[in-house]
């Protein structure tokens, strides 16, 4: 009896011994897990799923590596090749793709050009941005190649294209109900539970690397005091929309930051209705009272570029670098033509008058953009050096105003100025007439027949020279001032390694995201 | 006691009106909606594309329109769907409930093992060493607002000392502990008082100075006949503060991830969210009626002497 209990008593050892083995094993090889912390991944963003096509869900199908698109952007926002190795436009409504090789969707299909096909249809069925972007009117496969004809002539077709909503998914495998659908990403979904969490794992097809992740998850903390204390506490390896006041807490050798700059610009448009500031020595005064460098060096303690242009400096081949006539800085210039215009102080309260008028100008903004209200600040500040009053209304209705021409003079806000990387985006919303974007009533039939010339030209270098006449016009007109463009940080622990920002903003989790 | 009932359960048919109307009107009069707030947030696109978008949502009709279609809706046991996430909104506001309950529970059960004994403590120490700092802690608990007690208790917890989580994973016991002790520090705070000062008002009534004066002890006439009458106070306090926690400790939820009720609402309200913030009042009304009704039967039950409005 004894002898049988020793029996039993080993054999269970072993057993477990070798199980035991077994586990470690597979546990050093597939033990890689990370947790990022993100504010977006949530309804409130409206990113409460990765199904691309409903609303802006894109985003988070792209960012956390599910879905991938035809085209790629590079970090100066030029197009490099992705899902799709080449494409070919015919000089008017003919784009012809033809798409890499040996893909499969995480679901184990391949990706042809009847997949992606099919992708498109149901987009542009369903989504509310991509008919009116895209502006497709018919598709056909042919094996690797697809081949599509635009309702008019569309040159930005495959810049829009590497939108996030244009992430191609395989339809048949995707759930449009429950919103987890199957990309071509590095990792597929395995849970989602939207406002909390998104956990995935790697993809065992993917085409273009390893995942280096057994499981990674996307947590979601709107909150930002949180976000600083998960990260400090460990809760989370990695932290995306962290508040600038947090920023010190990670400024030391645990941490790392990932910056970039982006085309997110905070700018101001000149109400052209305004009685005040259709005196073009006003505008030209606030050009150059806008201390943009004092701006982003004290209030955003350099997170942030200053502005010239429209676009960043260095930005594909238009950026703000290129442009000859925004005003720098020069509080002496702007007093000197404030007075040659005849505004001067006669009472000596410090703001200047004209035929009895105080100079005063109703600045508007608001508040969901964190640099806004700072912006308003300094530019009161700045701007009563050189005589102008600033009358600062920061509300959350600002287009209960934006309707109403009278009740302001100049409009702050921010704008993702080239979202896929083209410029015609910008022109068209914000500079044509009685275009959504046009706030500020802006007309010169010069620049409307340039934007008409851009959204015609195919050629790349004629379109960024247009690109940059067209900033140069505006500017010459002082009907917007573009004050910074945001500088995204990303944080996360010293071992982990690749979480990487991009100027679009979209390439969050990569198959070369790692941590040691 | 069944009419009794009956009439305070009918009393909510106005109540829900009344205060589903007024936020209707209040969300309209803040002078944006759901579609602004989504359009604004991400990128530009044509008005053709947000004027359609708000038909589909019969955000274009007048406000007297929408409040009456949504009041129809709920007669026919039909909350809508969302506009964030097109989910029906009755499951999506149920699916958050047990978590919101949980902290609730915890929260209470937390407050009553820290304030009654406190409070009655304060109380039977009244001046002295114990009653001081006792007071001194509850003036300072109450000066300060959850969401700083609850910045406290991560750096101390989880930053310093890595005993819990700073963020929820799920409703688990271990995520549970840092909400509930910053709902209970603020909420004990505010009972001690309430304790201390309802079981001193019973100790200077003429049936203690009887009772002591026919040899009863101290002790037994403190918990058999102090205690029970200053229930009724406690038991109000309670009623109230468990109305408010069911409507969700939104700040605290949303410090913490803890997916409640109290969260959806702040997002719902973020984003205008309207079916939702609707549901949200609609619980709200119901939860603070019927926990009062079950106060006042409770104050029956504990002390015969307070008659319930029938029996008049």
């Amino acid at each position: 009896m004894k002898k049988k209990i020793t029996l039993v008593v080993a054999i269970m050892m072993i057993a477990v011994m070798v199980v035991g083995c077994g586990c470690q094993n597979s546990s050093t090889n597939a033990n890689k897990e990370m947790t990022i912390g993100d504010t977006t991944f949530n309804a409130e963003n409206w990113e409460e799923t990765v199904n691309p096509h409903n609303t802006y869900n894109g985003w988070a199908c792209i960012r956390y590596g599910v879905g991938e698109t035809l085209v790629h952007y590079t970090d100066d926002m030029k197009l490099e090749p992705w899902l799709a190795d080449k494409w070919e436009n015919d000089g008017a409504n003919k784009w012809t793709i033809t798409l890499h090789n040996g893909i499969k969707f995480s679901s184990g299909r391949d990706m042809d050009a009847n997949a992606v096909k099919e992708c498109f249809e149901h987009l542009l069925a369903t989504h509310d941005r991509a008919p009116s972007d895209t502006k497709i009117a018919s598709m056909e496969a042919n094996g690797n190649v697809l081949t599509i004809t635009t309702s008019e002539p569309n040159p930005a077709l495959m810049n829009y294209l590497g939108d996030p909503y244009a992430c191609i998914i395989d339809m048949a495998a995707s759930n449009m109900e429950t919103g987890v659908v199957a990309g071509t990403g590095p990792y597929v979904v395995q849970e989602m539970v939207t406002d909390d969490h998104l956990t995935l794992a790697p993809n065992k097809t993917y085409w273009n690397g390893t995942p280096k992740l057994s499981k990674l998850t996307i947590k979601t903390i709107s909150d930002g005091d949180t976000l600083s204390a998960a990260l400090q506490s460990g809760d989370i390896d990695a932290a995306y929309g962290m508040a600038y006041e947090s920023y010190p807490n990670f400024e030391n050798s645990k941490y790392q930051f990932s910056s970039i700059q982006t085309s997110r610009a905070f700018f101001a448009s000149m109400n052209m209705t305004s009685p005040v500031i259709q005196d073009k020595a006003v505008r030209e005064a606030v050009a150059y009272g806008i201390n943009k460098e004092g701006f982003v060096k004290t209030l955003l303690s350099g997170h942030g570029v200053a502005g010239n242009g429209a676009f960043p400096d260095g930005f594909s081949d238009f950026g703000g670098d290129k442009v000859t006539t925004a005003k720098k800085y020069d509080a002496n210039k702007a007093k000197q033509t404030l007075e040659a215009a005849g505004w001067v102080d006669s009472d000596g309260d410090g703001i200047r008058e004209k035929n009895g008028q105080k100079l005063v100008i109703r600045w508007l903004t608001y508040p969901s953009r964190q640099e806004l209200p700072l912006l308003a600040e300094s530019v009161q500040a700045s701007l009563k050096d050189i005589g102008i009053e600033v009358e600062v209304n920061n509300t959350a209705n600002r287009r209960q105003f934006l309707k109403d021409m009278g009740s302001w003079d100049i409009y702050a806000s921010a704008l993702v100025t080239a979202p896929s990387g083209d410029p015609q985006y910008f022109f068209t919303t914000s500079c044509v007439p009685g275009n959504d974007y046009n706030f500020g009533a802006y007309d010169n039939p010069e620049v409307t027949k340039m934007v008409e010339d851009l959204s015609k030209e195919f050629d790349s270098s004629k379109r960024a020279k247009l690109a940059v006449d067209l900033q140069n016009k505006i500017l010459e007109d002082d009907a917007y001032v573009f004050c910074s463009f945001l500088q995204m940080n990303m944080i996360s622990k010293s071992n982990v390694k690749n979480y990487t920002a991009h100027a679009c903003d979209y390439y969050e989790v990569t198959a070369d995201l790692d941590i040691e | 006691m069944g009419k009794y009932v009956l009439k305070r359960v009918l009393q909510l048919i106005p109540v829900l009106i009344g205060i589903t109307f007024l936020t209707f009107l209040m969300m309209h009069a803040a002078g944006s909606d759901a579609i602004t707030e989504m359009y604004s947030n991400k990128g530009a696109v044509s008005q053709e594309i947000i004027d359609a978008k708000r038909a589909e949502l019969g955000l274009d009709k007048p406000f007297l329109v929408q409040y009456f279609t949504w009041l129809g809706g709920i007669l026919t046991g039909d909350m809508g769907v969302s506009y964030v996430s097109g989910k029906n909104v009755f499951d999506t506001f149920i699916s958050k409930l047990p978590a919101t309950l949980l902290l609730t529970l915890l929260s209470i059960v937390a407050t009553v093992i820290i304030s009654i004994p406190l409070g009655i403590l304060m109380a039977v120490k009244q001046n002295k060493f114990t009653d001081y700092i006792l007071r001194v802690l509850s003036f300072v608990g109450n000066s300060l607002p959850n969401f700083f007690v609850a910045l406290v208790l991560m750096e101390i917890f989880a930053i310093k000392l890595g005993w819990l989580p700073v963020i929820s994973a799920g409703t688990s016991v271990e995520s549970a502990i840092m909400p509930t002790l910053t709902l209970a520090i603020a909420m004990s705070a505010k009972y001690m008082r309430q304790v201390r000062a309802a079981v001193l008002e019973e100790l200077n009534k003429d049936y203690v100075v009887g009772a002591k004066a026919r040899g009863i002890s101290h002790k037994v006439v403190l918990w058999k006949s102090v205690l029970r009458c200053a229930m009724v106070t406690i038991i109000t306090l309670l009623a109230i503060s468990i109305g408010s926690l069911l409507g969700g400790t939104a700040i605290i939820e949303s410090i913490f991830m803890w997916d409640g009720v109290g969260k959806l609402a702040v997002d719902a309200i973020t984003m205008r969210d309207y079916p939702l913030i609707e549901a949200y009042v609609v619980w709200l009304a119901i939860i603070y009626v019927i926990v009062n009704l079950i106060a006042d039967l409770l104050y029956h039950a504990l002390d015969p002497r307070i008659r319930i409005e029938e029996e008049h």
